[in-house]
């Protein structure tokens, strides 16, 4: 019975902002996925109750009390361009996937959320990536956040996400496994182009010595020497002994 | 002020009814979904068929199963039926219902939280507050750290300005939903949703398997008197977390507090499905003791579902703890008696924990919003175990 609460009996510690919707922010939440040779994106844009001037101006640029296609387009456009989208250095271009905004009245209650989903495509690279990613939109009253979501792919490996104290730069590091055996010249830039030289070296002599002994029959003990190493060589495994 | 006291009187009603029909379940040996689904019986047997078909939903239901919200019931109005449409029978039935499927402190969190809304509601009532203006302009804007405030280019600094007064509409501790996916049944899945402002528990019956995830829980304000006593519906969750941060030496210190700011649930409403990359200090780098603190700050959510699904659940999460990691941002001091103003994170392989003092014009930590998901099997999704 003592812990039944009598309404009239309640009451707050301290002065209640009693606010139940977002308030003087404009929340941009980014997340990002990373495939192959490829990037996704989603930011889910939540402008507070007291920015919602700031954002309506922004949108309804002609002032009519709606947001027409058009208008929508273009602020979607205008978020795009306020972001800097790079992988190792290079810039990218996203591309827009798809956008969907809430009522009016749903943002004047901060409540109304935009959603943008965008991709671009990732040129190759090493194995070692760094994707970075800058958020410049409504910096005034931006509360931005951005995370990256566990690769589906298991080739793909997150090492750091890195990000300053507004996250409105982030920063993501990660390794891609298949990009070794994808390229040739990967292949070679990492050392494995030494006994695939050696062994290309070898043939030719193998097959030098063949010609040569066609012609003059006293390399046949050069030729038995060079046969064993040939054979010793194809023997070997990169792991243990057999 | 009439009405708040019929409100008081159906409460009190429902309360000792509650009380009452659990220390007779007690009496009698049932299996915990048996029993939630003889109360489930029970409480749709008080409704009208009206109100039955308000209640019921197709097991398969998406729509109704993925609406749920931290916002009050009159921002994003939610189906089912509300505490307020129903007589105090019903209202009994109800609650009965819901803490057949939660642990008692389940069941005393889930109150904590409704009355708190009862108490916004009573100070809505009472007139605007003092909230706004409190803090100052909030911290943290462009930079390389939290500067001491806004730009001059920063926004009107004020409240929203369309709140209608009152307070009546938004808040109360009879607007919360109830609704039924599915028939109650102790073989065949069913699921029950009950929610409204800073709750939504989804709570997935597969047989003797209960599955609480997605659950939000929120506290506004996270401090409140009654009856002369301090109440702090999400009280352990700060607490526990707080006495966890400071159990770490110096170099865990650095690892597990982020330095960024988080303003809000990264995984909130809307964002089913989603796995993000694990961030902090992971628990195979704590000591035991550390560890165990970690699983006890954990079982302020899974211990909310009632006691034979919870020892599943927490023996799963204690299985996983190696693999979990523990992320913290924001201030890492508390004064005694309130709750933390800092976001933390727990994630591991089949749970992420999220709490996330809300900036919304006033002292943060008076208002906070958590999320418990299990990202393989939010909804009960996974297929039962042979």
């Amino acid at each position: 019975m003592k812990r039944i609460l009598p309404a009239a009996a309640i009451l707050l510690l301290a002065g209640t902002p009693a606010l139940a919707h977002r308030l003087d922010e404009y929340l941009q939440g980014t997340i990002l996925s990373i495939e192959n040779n490829r990037m996704d994106a989603q930011i889910t844009l939540t402008p507070g109750v007291a920015v919602f001037p700031i954002l309506i101006a922004d949108i309804d640029t002609d002032g009519n009390g709606s947001i027409s296609a058009t208008e929508q387009r273009a602020y979607v456009d205008r978020v795009l361009g306020d972001l800097s989208l790079r992988i190792d250095g290079r810039p990218l271009t996203p591309r827009l996937l798809s956008m969907e905004f809430p009522a009016i009245e749903e943002m004047k209650e901060g409540r109304g959320e935009i959603r943008i989903e965008f991709e671009a495509n990732l040129p190759p690279g090493g194995p070692n990536r760094k994707l970075t990613l800058e958020n410049h939109h409504q910096r005034g009253i931006a509360a931005y956040q951005v995370n990256c979501l566990v690769p589906r792919n298991h080739d793909i490996r997150i090492l750091a996400q890195k990000r300053n104290y507004t996250q409105s730069f982030y920063e993501l590091d990660y390794v891609q496994a298949g990009m070794l055996s994808n390229s040739l010249p990967a292949a070679l830039m990492q050392g494995i182009g030494k006994p695939l030289e050696t062994i290309a070296l070898l043939l030719f002599a193998w097959v030098a010595l063949l010609w040569a002994r066609r012609s003059n029959p006293s390399y046949r003990g050069a030729r038995t020497n060079l046969s064993i190493s040939m054979r010793a060589l194809l023997s070997l495994r990169p792991f243990g002994r057999s | 002020m009439s009405l708040n006291r019929f409100t008081f009187r159906s409460n009190q009603i429902v309360r000792i009814s509650i009380l009452f029909s659990l220390s007779l379940g007690s009496a009698v040996a049932q299996t915990a979904t048996s029993r939630i689904v003889s109360a489930a019986n029970t409480f749709l047997s008080t409704l009208d068929q009206k109100q039955r078909q308000s209640v019921l939903f197709s097991f398969d239901d998406e729509q109704q199963r993925k609406l749920w919200s931290n916002f009050p019931i009159s921002i994003v109005p939610r189906a089912g039926i509300s505490l307020k449409e129903m007589n105090p029978a019903q209202r009994s039935a109800a609650m009965t219902l819901v803490s057949s499927a939660l642990s008692p402190r389940g069941f005393e969190k889930v109150q904590q939280i409704m009355d708190g809304d009862e108490a916004l509601k009573l100070s809505e009532a009472a007139g605007p507050q003092s909230g706004r203006g409190r803090g100052g302009p909030p911290p943290g804007r462009d930079g390389g750290g939290p500067p001491p405030g806004r730009g001059p280019d920063g926004p009107p600094v004020g409240r929203g300005g369309n709140r209608g007064g009152g307070g009546g509409l938004l808040f109360g501790s009879d607007l919360y939903f109830i609704s039924i996916l599915g028939t109650p049944s102790q073989k065949s899945p069913w699921m029950l949703q009950f929610g409204g402002h800073h709750l939504a528990l989804n709570i997935t019956i597969d047989g003797e398997r209960g599955v609480l995830t997605p659950t939000l829980t929120g506290a506004q304000p996270s401090l409140y008197t009654a009856n002369g006593k301090n109440v702090r519906p999400l009280g352990q969750e700060s607490d526990k977390a707080i006495a966890l941060l400071n159990a770490l030496d110096e170099n865990q210190r650095k690892q597990a507090i982020l330095s960024f700011r988080l303003a809000d649930l990264v995984l909130g409403p809307g964002q089913d499905g989603k796995t993000i990359q694990p961030e902090g200090l992971k628990a195979s780098s704590m000591t035991d003791k550390q560890r165990a603190m970690l699983l006890d700050v954990i079982s302020e959510w899974g211990g909310i579902i009632h006691e034979s699904a919870a020892t599943v659940r927490m023996a799963e999460l204690k299985a996983d703890v190696n693999e979990t990691w523990f992320a913290w941002s924001g201030p890492t001091t508390v004064t005694p008696g309130n709750n933390i103003a800092a976001y933390y994170r727990i994630q591991g392989p089949h749970l992420v924990i999220e709490y996330a003092p809300q900036q919304m014009g006033g002292d943060p930590s008076m208002h906070v919003h958590t999320m418990y998901r299990d990202p393989t099997n939010d909804y009960g999704r996974k297929p039962a175990a042979k």
